[in-house]
Formats: structure tokens, C-alpha cells, sequence
């Protein structure tokens, strides 16, 4: 029985720790205030329960364990208090969300938009699909016909042709 | 077990910390700093378990409550100008 308790103390606190760091690199890296704050709910919810449950477990049916609820009860009343205010006080202050304009709006994005680096990227075929005709297009561009299973599209731009032996689907 | 944890905490605060010093925006780094103070609690709570003192986990509890606190305060500051008995600006404006 100790065995087991142990084994999913350990399990919890790896877990915790885990999320944590998960929601720590997502507030690292996302473009966006607005982002950045849903990534740090990750780690403050999911990270801190499972840490707590974690340490609860290793501390058996103690006044710890009770304050460690109390803990948890009080962080998880505290920090969508926190984020709601931080988050009006943003959009109070003029920052935008970047997918929204300035009525609240969802704004037709493309991915292109936010990161342009990767336009070169996007414009080729995965190497699971075909490409079945590559017609001159009206600026000079290429257009292919892009077919996958169950899809086909419109490819602009740099579409690299392949020969008749090529069935898709080979490795890179 | 315990040392594990605190080890991944510990990168974690490092984490917030770059964030707090890059954000662009104010709003950036008071996220950041508000991370990094439930990050304080539950490094703390840890701590306790490490070395054997339940004490620390009154303490963590504490903590929890100023951090929220102080970024209400730093919330409110920045937004008036004071933390006094501050007035909205908006509130008698007329409505366009």
C-alpha cells in the first residue's frame, strides 16, 4: 500500500512538474499578451493541482495535507481574478488580441500574417499528396492541383513538379 | 523525489524570469511576476517537504494572498496613478 501511494505521488509530481515547465515555455514563446496569459492558466491550474496532490499524497490524512487544500482552493479562486484583471486592464490600455479588431471581432487571418516566415514553407505540397497539373496561372505564377486523401485544392506559387513515376507518399 | 520537483520548479522560475525581463509591454511582466509568485508558493511548499518543516506550509498560504494583492495594487497603480482613494477618469464623461 505504501508502495502504491508512493508510486502515484511520483507520478503526480512529474506530471506537475511537467505541466509546469509546459506552461512556462508557452509564456516564453507565444506572440501575445493575450496568449501568453493562457498559457501561464495552464501551468497554474493543471501544474499546481497535480503538484499539490502530489505532496498531499506524501503527506498522508495531516494538518498539511489540509493547509496544502487550502492552498489550492485559495490559488485556484486567485488566479482567474488576477488574469481577468490583468486581461481588462490590457484591453483597457488599447492592446488587441491579435486575432481581433478593435469591435472585438474575429479577424480573418491567416497564419502567413502573424508569422510571414513561414510563406515559402506553406506554398509547397506535403509529400503525402499529388500534384496533378500545373497550369501558367494568371500573374505567371504556377498553379497545381493538389489532391490528398479525401481533399483536393488550388496550390499557388512555387509547386515543384513531379515526375510520372513519383505516387506520392515517399520518403524525404 | 522532492529535489526532482524543486529542480523543475526552479527552471520554471528561470523561465518567467526571461519573460519578465524581455516582455515588450508592462503587461508582459506583470504576468510574468505574478507567474513567478505562485511559482514562489509552491517552491516554497516544496521546500517544506525537502527538509521536514511543516511550518513552511502557513507561509506558502501567505504568500498566496499578497501575491494576488500586490498585482491588484500594481494593477490599480498603474491604471490611476495612485493607490489612494482613486476616482475613475471616465466615470462623469459624457457618452458619445
Amino acid at each position: 500500500m505504501d508502495t502504491v501511494v508512493d508510486l502515484i505521488s511520483w507520478i503526480a509530481l512529474v506530471a506537475g512538474g511537467f505541466f509546469y515547465f509546459v506552461g512556462a515555455v508557452g509564456l516564453v514563446r507565444m506572440p501575445d499578451v493575450f496568449t501568453r496569459m493562457h498559457a501561464v492558466s495552464v501551468s497554474e491550474t493543471l501544474g499546481t493541482g497535480l503538484l499539490i496532490l502530489g505532496m498531499a499524497l506524501q503527506a498522508g490524512l495531516t494538518l498539511v495535507t489540509v493547509k496544502l487544500i487550502i492552498i489550492f482552493l485559495v490559488l485556484m479562486v486567485v488566479s482567474p481574478v488576477s488574469s481577468h484583471a490583468l486581461a481588462r486592464a490590457a484591453l483597457h490600455d488599447g492592446k488587441l488580441p491579435l486575432l481581433a479588431n478593435a469591435k472585438g471581432w474575429l479577424v480573418e487571418t491567416d497564419c502567413v500574417d502573424i508569422f510571414p516566415e513561414l510563406g515559402p514553407r506553406l506554398r509547397q505540397p506535403l509529400s503525402s499528396e499529388q500534384v496533378e497539373q500545373v497550369e501558367e496561372g494568371r500573374s505567371g505564377a504556377e498553379t497545381a492541383r493538389v489532391s490528398g486523401p479525401g481533399y483536393d485544392y488550388a496550390l499557388e506559387g512555387a509547386a515543384p513538379v513531379r515526375s510520372e513515376d513519383d505516387t506520392g507518399g515517399g520518403t524525404r | 523525489m522532492f529535489a526532482a520537483t524543486t529542480l523543475a520548479v526552479l527552471v520554471v522560475m528561470g523561465l518567467t524570469l526571461a519573460r519578465a525581463l524581455l516582455g515588450p509591454s508592462v503587461y508582459d511582466r506583470i504576468l510574468a511576476v505574478n507567474s513567478f509568485g505562485t511559482t514562489t508558493v509552491l517552491l516554497i511548499a516544496v521546500l517544506g517537504f525537502l527538509d521536514g518543516r511543516p511550518e513552511f506550509m502557513d507561509i506558502a498560504l501567505l504568500y498566496a494572498l499578497i501575491n494576488f494583492i500586490g498585482t491588484l495594487a500594481v494593477l490599480k497603480f498603474f491604471r490611476y496613478g495612485a493607490l489612494g482613494h482613486a476616482q475613475d477618469p471616465d466615470r462623469d464623461r459624457e457618452p458619445e
